[in-house]
């Protein structure tokens, strides 16, 4: 068994003392042999799909041991080629069972120019056991085109994820990434976009919800190179019981990016005193004719609103839920699928309990 | 069109006396060294043991793996004691003349005559003049230099000296630890208002040292200060150090504002420490200027631990050709009720670096407190660098904290706006970049308001298009 260490480190580093430049996790069982994968389900334009991936080159990455890991020993690989000129939906569910405990993915998505297509990629544990996920996802967004993806993190409590995003945005690409981030013992996750191309466009959102001992990393990285190149990372989370979060967000305009636009907002309700948020929004700029702003917030549930809604005759609990899937309805309405959208509102209910 | 900013002028800054001294200890830092200091500041023995402990705890630590690069620094090149030519003095007619002409030429004695309760001048290692009004005297208030309380006030300083700033902290606090020398020390006691402030100016002169003076200032129970530092320095080829270490200490109703303009040259690496303990229904504000300096590490902090504790921070930074500064703030709250407000801002030109690195902690046990951050940076052309490194770590849900940033350049909407009135391109840009600092200036005193307005001279070129 591999003994993990450090994870996903920041792209900049700041004093080791504030416990942020990236996760230690100790004596954490790595599987040594990854067995076969077969519980995946795909819904779409099958004739698109292929196991050709090209050789991975990350950037970042969570670290060189995860990273080798999908390189050479990935259980499921698949190329997604979207040549559609109308959006089209594809979804592809990992099924975690007693048969399939360990999921090692390796997932490349290229977008054609002027293409348009939504990607719907979910990970869910239909048993009461123990997985494990460690993937990569990379997309190539080409000049013009147009792509909605949505990652879903259905996984339970005993389970771990790990996930690598990198994606290359071109001249007027347009690419919209959801993550719901829900389930893990610990949940990592490590975006990077590069904005490569003139009005480049990249909308990142986000929703975690995390209990128990539950512990989320989030390290999102945008570098934006392109003239007039634009990022909006939006992050709304909730934390329970003694659950914590890491959230690093860098929006790094490079040297040519000129009027380059970026935003992040990171917003974490914390449902008890004992959760708990560490948050790192970083900017750093070497381009003059830019805009970046960022704002991060955390605090309880407002007690006004939710004395509101229980002197309305619902229950605590029942409001709780109201006024958390209040918060992420923002963020939930790009999610077009009812039937996923459903499920995700049933597991919010579920994990509120 | 470009604005151009005009490098500060550090003609006052940049006079150099010869470098003459009564002592100057060889270059390096081993125990024997440490030993010599000891001896020649006529140290008690704990002290002295103080400082042998700090040197090894200096020696076991590594230096930042974050932060700008201090790869330059070679502690074996630096003398890190200069005795200056001159005792203590409380008249300026007995300080030497070499020296005097130069505070006299920084301001110094006349703003003592027309806007100081006390003045305190360090030149390199050594603090050359003290005095302070004799009503606060008769009050009780204590104001002399390190080296005085350590001899006349044991109990007082053994008590506080670097427990607010142990030398574990990091490697810099620890070399302070093991090599301080000068500083002042300010003792107010319980409910003495002391209306005008005190300031205290260090002036490091000689090539190729260091300056570790060490602050100290207690402001009892219900009483209340203002306390100014100012610095500057020559300049010289080779890199001179700045390890000083502020401690305060502000107890239950107290209230503290420790004001700094700090004007280093462009070979300084300052590399300083400050921290406060903020008791009871006590405040402490911060109102901080950086200019100067090659390179600077300053995060001034605020530890919250008594009830509705509260802090301030406002500050700016102004980086230009070669230097970088990462500066910012750090705030713990350990207690209810606590607040704690940061309003940074930092302009680069020139190729200059800005880093704004921060820490806001909120503890569990910090119930019902606040935390609002507000930084802001200005680049002002296409070579510079402004980084913005925040980290919020919260402990507890019965808190509200927010923090938001911004960078960008100057908007051409308002240069529009305000040349649709009637100003010139040139006026325009000058009244937004003063309108940015404006925030910091205003919480200084007037003096220094000045000062710094006149550090932001702005100088248009070019036209439009």
């Amino acid at each position: 068994m591999e003994k993990l260490q450090l994870l996903n480190e920041t792209p900049i580093r700041t004093s080791k003392n504030f416990n942020i430049n990236n996760i230690k996790i100790e004596n954490f069982e790595f599987p040594e042999t990854i067995k076969k994968f077969s519980n995946i389900n795909i819904i779409g334009d099958l004739s698109q799909i292929t196991q050709e991936v090209s050789l991975i080159d990350l950037k970042y990455g969570l670290n060189e041991y995860l990273t080798n890991q999908v390189k050479t020993r990935a259980n499921q690989k698949l190329k997604v080629v979207v040549d559609n000129k109308t959006n089209k939906e594809t979804k592809i569910e990992f099924n975690f069972d007693r048969e399939n405990l360990e999921l090692v993915d390796n997932i490349e998505i290229e977008a054609n120019e002027n293409s348009k297509a939504t990607i719907i990629i979910k990970y869910l544990t239909c048993e009461n056991i123990k997985a494990f996920h460690n993937g990569i996802i990379r997309v190539n967004a080409k000049q013009n085109s147009n792509i909605k993806i949505i990652v879903v993190n259905l996984m339970n409590n005993m389970s771990n994820n790990f996930l690598a995003i990198q994606n290359t945005v071109s001249k007027d690409a347009k690419l919209n990434y959801t993550i719901i981030d829900f389930g893990g013992k610990y949940s990592i996750t490590n975006y990077h976009s590069n904005l490569d191309g003139e009005n480049a466009d990249n909308r990142l959102n986000t929703i975690y919800l995390g209990k128990e001992t539950q512990c989320f990393d989030l390290n999102y990285i945008a570098e934006l190179r392109g003239e007039k190149s634009n990022i909006n990372i939006e992050v709304q989370g909730a934390l329970n019981d003694n659950a914590k979060k890491h959230f690093k967000g860098t929006i790094d305009f490079k040297k040519g990016c000129k009027k380059a636009k970026g935003n992040e907002n990171e917003s974490c309700m914390l449902l008890s005193n004992t959760a708990k948020s560490i948050s790192l929004p970083m900017l750093l700029c070497s381009e003059e004719e830019v805009e970046g702003n960022h704002s991060s917030s955390a605090g309880k549930i407002e007690e006004k609103e939710l004395f509101y809604i229980m002197s309305r005759g619902f229950e605590f609990k029942e409001a709780l839920k109201l006024m958390v899937k209040a918060k992420f309805n923002k963020i939930l309405e790009n999610i077009k699928n009812e039937e996923l959208k459903t499920e995700i509102l049933q597991e919010i209910d579920t994990k509120l309990n | 069109m470009k604005t151009k900013l005009e490098e500060i002028n550090r003609n006052i800054y940049d006079i150099k006396n010869k470098d003459e001294y009564e002592f100057k200890i060889k270059k390096g830092l081993t125990a024997e060294i440490i030993e010599e200091i000891s001896k020649q500041k006529n140290d008690p023995d704990w002290m002295r043991d103080f400082r042998l402990k700090a040197l090894e705890v200096y020696n076991k630590l590594e230096l930042p793996t974050w932060g700008p690069d201090l790869s330059e620094l070679n502690m074996e090149e630096i003398a890190t004691y200069v005795k200056p030519k001159s005792k203590l003095n409380s008249s300026w007619d007995d300080v030497p003349e070499d020296i005097k002409n130069t505070f006299d030429k920084l301001g110094i004695p006349e703003a003592e005559k027309t806007s100081l309760a006390g003045v305190g001048a360090q030149y390199d290692s050594e603090v050359v003049y003290h005095s302070m009004r004799e009503d606060l005297i008769k009050q009780g208030v204590i104001y002399t230099d390190m080296e005085t309380a350590v001899r006349e006030y044991p109990e007082l300083v053994k008590t506080h000296f670097m427990k607010c700033v142990p030398v574990s902290d990091h490697k810099f606090v620890a070399l302070h630890g093991a090599v301080w020398s000068g500083g002042s020390f300010v003792y107010v006691p319980k409910g003495v208002k002391v209306d005008i402030p005190l300031q205290s100016y260090f002036r490091l002169n000689s090539p190729e040292s260091g300056q570790f003076e060490h602050t100290l200032i207690i402001v009892d129970e219900g009483a209340s200060l203002h306390f100014i530092e100012g610095c500057s320095a020559p300049k010289y080829n080779k890199v001179n150090l700045h390890a000083g270490c502020v401690e305060l200490y502000v107890k239950d109703g107290a209230y503290l504002r420790y004001s700094t303009i700090e004007n280093w040259s462009k070979n300084m690496l300052n590399l300083n420490t400050k921290k406060a303990i903020v008791g009871k229904n006590a405040k402490m504000d911060w109102v901080s200027g950086s200019f100067g300096s090659k390179i600077s590490m300053l995060y001034p902090m605020s530890i919250l631990n008594g009830e509705n504790a509260k802090t301030e921070f406002t500050g700016i930074s102004f980086a230009g050709k070669g230097q970088n500064l990462d500066n910012g703030f750090k705030v713990v709250h350990n207690a209810q009720n606590t607040s704690s407000v940061v309003n940074a801002k930092s302009i680069s030109k020139n190729g200059g670096k800005c880093t704004y690195r921060s820490l806001v902690r909120i503890n569990e046990n910090a119930k019902n407190s606040k935390s609002s951050v507000s930084c802001e940076s200005l680049m002002l052309d296409d070579i510079s660098i402004s980084d913005t490194i925040p980290t919020n770590d919260i402990r507890t849900d019965d808190v509200e904290f927010s923090h938001e940033a911004k960078i960008g350049k100057i908007s051409d909407k308002t240069i529009f706006y305000l040349m649709s009135r009637g100003l010139s391109e040139e006026d325009a840009k000058a009244m937004i970049v003063r309108g940015f600092a404006h925030p910091i200036a205003k919480e200084l005193p007037v003096e220094y308001a000045v000062e710094m307005n006149n550090l932001i001279n702005l100088e248009l070129e070019g036209a439009i298009g």
